[in-house]
Order: C-alpha cells, then sequence, then structure tokens
C-alpha cells in the first residue's frame, strides 16, 4: 500500500463519518522500491494530497525530506516533485495495520493490500 | 456465390495483398479498431472492398432483402478504418511465424487456403455451411489455383452468412483479438474491458476505480493505454484479489495499480474522492452478487466526483432491476447468430424481435435514443450512452453515466 493509497483511505464503520479520516499507520514491513519517475503525473496528483495525513504517515514511518507542503511553482519544481514522487509512490507498506482515529477499529494490511471489510455487525446501522 | 469469386478476382487479389502487408508490419505497430468481435471474425479492411461485392451478389441470389443493414455494416466498417487508434501488443512469435509463413508463399499460386464457413437464420434452412463452404472453395481453387489445405492453410477465408448481414473476410492474426501477452489470466474479455475504459473519459491525473476488480483486466487494459492515471483496485474475495496481484506482476504495471480488500457497498473512500468508476458488475453466473445492485450504484454515486462518469457492464437482469419493472424474459436477438457490433455503435432495444423488419440505418439514431430513454437515471446520475455487447453466449450492456451534482442540491 501506497502513501498515495494511504492518504485516499478513510474509515466507514457506521457514525463515524468524516472523523474517519486519516486513518493512522502501523508498519510492520516497508518496502522502498524505485518508481519510474513521471513529473506530469506526480503534479496532477499534488492538488489532491490531503498534506496533514500525508505528513503523519511519512512520520511514523520516518521518512525524511518530506516536503511540509506545496510550493509555489511546484509543478516545474524538480527536486520537489522527485521528493513528492518518493514519499507517495516509491514507499509500499507491505505489512502493518491501519486504524480508525475515531472507533479504534484496527484493518490489518497484508502483502501490501489493506484489508477494510467490515463485519456484519458493523455494517448494520 | 459462383458469382462472387469468379466476377471480381481483383477484389480477391487486393484483399490478399492487403492481408499479407499488415502481416509484414512490424508486430508493435500494427493498429487495429476496437471491436467485441468473437475470435473467428476478424475483419480489419478487407471486408469493405468484399462486402460492396457482396451486397450485389446478395440482393441477386438471396431473397432476405436486408440491404440497409448491410449498407449500416458498410458504414460501420468504413467509419472504423478512420479510426484506427490503438497499438495492440501482441505476442511476437505468433506475428513472426505469420510474418514467415506470409513471405514464404509470396508467389500466390502456392497459397494454401481453407474456406470456413458459418450459416445462421433462414440461409441455414437452405444451406448447410459445408456446402456453402465448398461451392466457395472449388470457385476460388478454379479462379486463383490456389491449394486447399484443411490442416494448417496460410490463409483462411471465413464466410458468415445470418439474417442480417453477409461477410467474407480473412482472419489477420492466429489468435483473437482479445488475447493479450501481458495478461496472465484473463476475467473479461479484453476487448471489452479496452472498450469500457475508453468510454470512461480517462485523462492524466485522474483516480479511477474498480470497486469489483476481480482479476484486474479492466484496471489493467486502461493502464496501458492510459498510463498517466491513478488506478485503484478493490475486491472482496482473496483469491482474486492474489490473482489480480499476479496479473499486475506479469504486466508490470504493479506500481500503476493499488489494490484493497474493500465491499463495494461500504467503500473507505470519502464522498466526491473518485474521477472515474468503472465496473464489471457479477452477473452472478461465475461470481455471486451478495449485495443489491441499487446500493451498489448508490455507493459508487457517493464516491464519485460532480462530473464524474461511471462506465458499467450489466447484464439483462441488472438493466431489468434497475428499471425497476418486471417485464418477463425477453428473447435476446437472433439465438446462435453472434452479433458482432464492428463500431459498437449498434444498441437494439430489446424488445425488437430477432428478424428485423424495417430497415434500420436511417432509425439508427432512433434507436439509440431508445436504448439511452431505457436507461434510467439514478439519483444524480444521468445516462450518457449505452451499448449492447456480445460475451460470446451471453449479451450484455455497457452503461454510462455521468455524475450531474452532488445528492441534496
Amino acid at each position: 500500500m501506497k502513501l498515495l493509497t494511504h492518504n485516499l483511505l478513510s474509515s466507514h464503520v457506521r457514525g463515524v463519518g468524516p472523523r474517519g479520516f486519516p486513518l493512522r499507520l502501523q508498519a510492520t514491513e516497508v518496502r522502498i522500491s524505485p518508481v519510474e519517475f513521471n513529473p506530469d503525473f506526480v503534479a496532477r496528483m499534488i492538488p489532491k494530497v490531503e498534506w496533514a495525513a500525508l505528513l503523519e504517515a511519512a512520520d511514523t514511518l520516518h521518512l525524511v525530506e518530506v516536503p511540509k507542503e506545496p510550493i509555489q511553482g511546484y509543478e516545474h519544481d524538480e527536486r520537489f516533485l522527485r521528493e513528492m514522487h518518493h514519499v507517495l509512490l516509491e514507499v509500499d507498506v507491505l505489512e502493518g495495520t491501519l486504524q480508525c482515529p475515531e472507533s479504534g477499529r484496527l484493518f490489518p494490511i497484508s502483502r501490501g493490500i489493506p484489508n477494510m471489510l467490515l463485519s456484519d455487525e458493523e455494517t448494520e446501522t | 456465390m459462383q458469382k462472387l469469386t469468379n466476377d471480381d478476382p481483383e477484389s480477391w487479389l487486393n484483399a490478399i495483398s492487403i492481408w499479407k502487408n499488415l502481416l509484414e508490419l512490424d508486430a508493435k505497430k500494427i493498429k487495429l479498431s476496437q471491436k467485441n468481435a468473437n475470435s473467428l471474425k476478424r475483419k480489419v479492411g478487407e471486408n469493405d472492398i468484399i462486402a460492396k461485392k457482396l451486397k450485389t451478389e446478395q440482393m441477386q441470389e438471396i431473397q432476405e432483402n436486408k440491404e440497409c443493414q448491410l449498407e449500416k455494416q458498410i458504414e460501420e466498417e468504413t467509419l472504423e478504418q478512420g479510426n484506427f487508434t490503438t497499438k495492440r501488443d501482441k505476442s511476437q512469435e505468433e506475428l513472426q511465424n505469420d510474418v514467415a509463413e506470409a513471405v514464404d508463399t509470396h508467389n500466390q499460386n502456392d497459397l494454401t487456403f481453407r474456406v470456413s464457413c458459418r450459416c445462421s437464420g433462414a440461409i441455414a434452412k437452405t444451406f448447410t455451411a459445408q456446402e456453402v463452404g465448398r461451392v466457395i472453395g472449388i470457385a476460388l481453387m478454379k479462379q486463383f489455383g490456389w491449394k486447399a489445405d484443411l490442416r494448417n492453410p496460410n490463409l483462411e477465408i471465413f464466410i458468415h452468412l445470418s439474417d442480417i448481414y453477409s461477410v467474407v473476410g480473412i482472419p489477420v492474426f492466429r489468435v483473437p483479438l482479445a488475447s493479450r501477452a501481458y495478461i496472465k489470466t484473463a476475467g473479461l474479455r479484453s476487448t471489452i474491458a479496452w472498450a469500457m475504459a475508453s468510454l470512461a473519459e480517462i485523462k492524466a491525473g485522474a483516480v479511477v476505480l474498480d470497486p469489483m476488480c476481480g482479476l484486474g483486466t479492466i484496471l489493467l487494459e486502461a493502464a496501458k493505454e492510459w498510463p498517466d492515471v491513478y488506478y485503484v483496485g478493490a475486491d472482496v474475495s482473496d483469491s482474486q484479489l492474489l490473482g489480480a496481484c499476479d496479473n499486475l506482476k506479469a504486466a508490470g504495471l504493479k506500481d500503476k495499480i493499488e489494490l484493497l480488500k474493500v465491499s463495494v457497498i461500504e467503500l473507505p473512500l470519502p464522498s466526491e474522492s473518485v474521477d472515474i468508476i468503472i465496473s464489471d458488475i457479477p452477473f452472478g453466473k461465475k461470481f455471486k452478487l451478495g449485495k443489491d445492485i441499487k446500493h451498489i450504484i448508490q455507493e459508487m454515486e457517493r464516491v464519485l466526483c460532480v462530473g464524474g462518469t461511471i462506465v458499467l457492464l450489466l447484464s439483462e437482469d441488472h438493466h431489468r432491476r434497475l428499471k425497476g419493472c418486471e417485464e418477463s424474459s425477453v428473447p435476446l436477438n437472433s439465438k446462435g447468430s453472434r452479433t458482432d457490433k464492428p463500431g459498437s455503435t449498434e444498441c437494439l432495444n430489446p424488445e425488437e424481435k430477432a428478424a428485423i423488419s424495417e430497415p434500420v440505418s436511417s432509425s439508427f439514431a432512433a434507436s439509440n435514443q431508445e436504448c439511452l430513454d431505457r436507461m434510467p437515471p439514478f439519483g444524480s446520475l444521468v445516462p450518457v450512452e449505452c451499448y449492447r455487447v456480445s460475451l460470446g453466449k451471453t449479451d450484455a450492456l455497457i452503461y454510462k453515466y455521468k455524475k450531474s451534482h452532488s445528492p441534496g442540491q
């Protein structure tokens, strides 16, 4: 699970609503692997990024060199884009958990795939 | 039929040389128009010439007067020729073999061929497929001096006669159009997956979700064609996700497509966070659909951005349930005849019977509209287009919706 994905995920435990974001990340196995750098793609993803969530996750994973916020003219700033590229796409959480900040419910991540299926009781209102 | 082969040898020879030229092209550069054809019919350019010829012959010889149908067929084909948009990855070895063979038999007189024929509808009552095949085969042998080889011919001539059209074609590939070198285990037929992805108006920087991705076929096709996009696939089944993972690795797309184990009616995504949703909704034949189709589409609607697009593949059943009416099961178009949908612009109202009695070409736009009318809006989802496609044994419908506004507005 890449951090770009984590940035998009929100807990859907009943009653939690928008307080289910962001999910707290815990990782037991992380893989950093190179991904082809595509500046256009990264530039387009920047506006969609929830920065607080990203910084929190990056912090948990002890990542360094993470930009704190989008800078002016980021579309043309290669260094900025490369750093974002690394954070969003090259860090893969293989094993770990995601925790709903409101309900505390834990969702496991296994083989890089987060399992966010709720049981039947949890989906009942 | 004999007239067909004897009256115009030119067009046959032209077709053969086009076929040869196509085979000699570099495998990666072959452009084919996308269609939902079954594996036997491969018309690429030749049919344009031949179909026109067929039209005049058939009108004289066969009673069925489906002139307008044929015209439409020809129109669609010419449309397609103008729409060569895709490069298709094709397994190198297949093409090398074909090229080698074609080059070896450069001398046309050494061509070995086989005629494969299929008859359906009223014609099937008059002729058997073997008879037609034999007549054409003998005529060709007499006309061109080719030798018949039933086992491993260089050239395969394929003929399909039905109530609606007559097709004479030469397959360019030995493998189905839907075969892909980069997909390890295919789920949905790749041609349909691609067609759906192309309807979805995928733009660079979009977030594309397939909430019932299965083996990931749709996402794979989309990611190959539109790479600058963020793809997410989701499924409830471990085995499907594992299969999808394998497929992604085999295709080298592991970095482009993320997988989640989530349920489509409980998507852990904020509202209005996804630009495009493309999905093949399980028909219930191979995989069970545990949930109600309405709930599924509701949840999809929730996560979709305003102005976003949804493209779904639905069975007739789903379609009916969406409409909310209890129609008795209507027979689908000509049982047994595989309706080819070249430009995929045909959309038939299932209430029309198999034998289309009116000329369709002028009411083409009208029938499309009728199909649209039968597509119900869904909350803030506005129907845009609807196409009937053939999956081989069954038909299905591709629905395209756009989200017009946030619910509650």
